[in-house]
């Protein structure tokens, strides 16, 4: 039997992804709702499960959806057995509404593919964050060398050796260092201005 | 370790503060504040151990103790946080219309309102955080003081705060009533108008509790009382009108609520001149857990069928917890109640209630409807 999957999640990517390896013959019918627009998309599409986003605040709307549908919806699985499950899709930050009581043998590989697509979210995005991070500190050096050759005349070999030493002395990282050492001889932008 | 779940919202205060100020390491306590984006979250996270305490809405609280919208989770509640707070909001031109029809014919804004319906094929939508909260239920009393039927004259709906003013302008809901500072982001839009606020309903009206699961309790009793203390000092800190503007501009922070410091400030005590919808915090025995209040909420649950058939009475004993709550504060020297429970709706005007050392002044805790709610009844009838 084929289920009706609703799809609320604040990635497109990942929505496509995920619908990609749930829909095939046979399997699930795969729809998605835009955030806001949830009840109208639950009393057309009538879904027999729902995967949301739990970075959306459009989750407390789910917990309602009796106003939208004579069904009461399970919320991630309450009830059985598995609460070691459960807790890995909320590590994750992704959970489900199941409307039609669908056996929970049968909505497991669903919640499994979504679950494991959304850790390999979680994971890219960490290592995004940490490269953003890099490139930030770089410009920072960059920037505190330039404001040190300029103001103290030193040669850039020069000023790198002082902040490293700045560092160094007050057992810090060079990262914290370089961004206070910028903030104070930048200040805010209002006043630079002035 | 404690991890605390809060939402956006103006009466995370002292959750906020406490953290920020280092006052829960004060006290020994470690913790990690975590802005969650739904109240779903905090009740999964709750009951998963994923979050140790909340700041949270008491009839939530009862919702994920008795496992009612899904997994279950012992909870207790050994603090209040918040009094007050919500507003009831109206599209402009509809609020508008009931505060002229209101003045015109010398009505309340509920009976206005219901005016206003009546001429209507449809039921008006009007939004909620969420089914177990405060907003709900203090929704629907005061609809129902204008005898407005939700289901026939208003559908009830939830629209997350976040997302109310976009739904007030798209014509999704006509009006929605949430807690600060939402009423006050729609008015700054032009979206909508607040016609009426928690006080306006219920005066003094108990809003958000700090929430903790019951086994880590048992397990930290002395983290427990620490985290309780810091939170009384966090309270009267934000409380201080001398501290409204820090304690706005540290909420409106991106890693906190992320809006117009402006707008948090105007339920802040001491943030706008002649508010009509504040929070309170520490004054009138704001933190105190009132056993009349748990009661309260879990009498208008089971009014509006949000609970089954429960012992009130006993439920209200495990969860409130205000034992511990003495049992921690006492260290501080500051006044606590000497009883447990108080007569709501009672009280009119200023008043004092019999605390050690010092009697504490109260405000008026009148209804809207000028019904009296007192606790020995509820136990009895229950």
């Amino acid at each position: 039997m084929a289920l009706t999957v609703l799809l609320i999640d604040s990635d497109d990517a990942r929505a496509r992804a995920l619908e990609q390896k749930l829909a095939g013959p046979g399997f699930a019918r795969v729809v998605h709702a835009q955030a806001g627009d949830i009840a109208a998309a639950v009393e057309k599409e009538r879904p027999d499960l729902i995967i949301v986003d739990m970075a959306l605040p459009d989750r407390d709307t789910l917990e309602d959806i009796r106003s939208v549908s004579s069904a009461s919806p399970v919320v991630m699985f309450a009830g059985t057995d598995d609460p070691a499950f459960a807790c890995e899709a909320i590590a994750a930050g992704v959970c489900s509404y199941n409307l039609s009581g669908v056996a929970f043998q049968d909505v497991r590989p669903i919640m499994a593919s979504a679950i494991a697509l959304f850790q390999r979210h979680r994971h890219v995005e960490t290592e995004l964050a940490a490269a953003r991070a890099l490139l930030e500190e770089r410009r920072l050096i960059e920037r505190a060398k330039a404001i040190l050759m300029k103001d103290r005349r030193m040669t850039e070999p020069e000023a790198y050796r002082w902040l490293q030493k700045k560092a160094m002395n007050e057992s810090r990282k060079l990262g914290q260092v370089v961004a206070d050492f910028v903030a104070i001889h930048e200040g805010p932008p209002q006043e630079q201005r002035s | 370790m404690m991890r605390i779940g809060c939402l956006r919202l103006t009466d995370s205060a002292p959750a906020i503060v406490a953290h920020e100020f280092g006052w829960f390491a004060e006290e020994g306590v470690d913790t990690e504040l975590i802005m969650e984006p739904s109240w779903a979250n905090i009740a999964d996270k709750l009951a998963y151990g994923f979050l140790d305490a909340a700041v949270i809405l008491p009839p939530l609280a009862f919702g994920v103790d008795l496992g009612l919208r899904g997994a279950g989770q012992p909870l207790i509640m050994p603090c209040n946080i918040s009094l007050g707070g919500n507003t009831i909001t109206l599209a402009r031109e509809l609020a508008r219309a009931v505060r002229s029809l209101a003045k015109a014919r010398g009505l309340t804004i509920a009976q206005a309102f219901a005016e206003c319906l009546k001429d209507r094929n449809e039921p008006l939508s009007l939004g909620i955080v969420h089914a177990y909260s405060s907003h709900n239920l203090l929704l629907r009393y005061w609809l129902a003081t204008a005898s407005i039927e939700v289901g026939r004259e208003v559908r009830l709906s939830v629209v997350p705060p976040a997302r109310a003013v976009e739904a007030l302008k798209s014509g999704q809901v006509a009006g929605f009533c949430a807690g600060a500072p939402w009423g006050e982001i729609a008015a700054r839009t032009g979206a909508g108008e607040a016609v009426a606020t928690s006080d306006d309903i219920w005066k003094s009206a108990p809003e958000k509790a700090f929430a903790v699961r019951a086994h880590w309790a048992t397990e930290n009793p002395e983290a427990l009382e620490g985290a309780i203390r810091a939170l009384a000092r966090a309270g009267q800190f934000c409380d201080a009108p001398e501290n409204a503007s820090y304690t706005g501009a540290l909420l409106s922070r991106h890693r906190y609520l992320d809006v117009d410091s402006h707008a948090v400030l105007s339920s802040l005590p001491g943030g706008a001149v002649a508010s009509r919808n504040l929070s309170r915090f520490w004054r009138h025995a704001a933190t105190f857990p009132w056993v009349s209040h748990g009661l309260w909420f879990l009498n208008q649950m089971a009014r509006w069928d949000l609970v089954g058939n429960v012992d009130a009475a006993a439920l209200v004993s495990r969860v409130y917890r205000p034992d511990i709550y003495r049992a921690a504060v006492a260290p501080l020297g500051v006044d606590v109640p000497l009883s447990d429970a108080k007569t709501e709706g009672a009280h009119g005007q200023d008043w004092q209630v019999e605390a050690s050392p010092h009697p504490i002044a109260m405000a008026a805790d009148r209804f809207c409807d000028g019904r009296v709610f007192a606790p020995d009844q509820a136990a009895a009838a229950s």
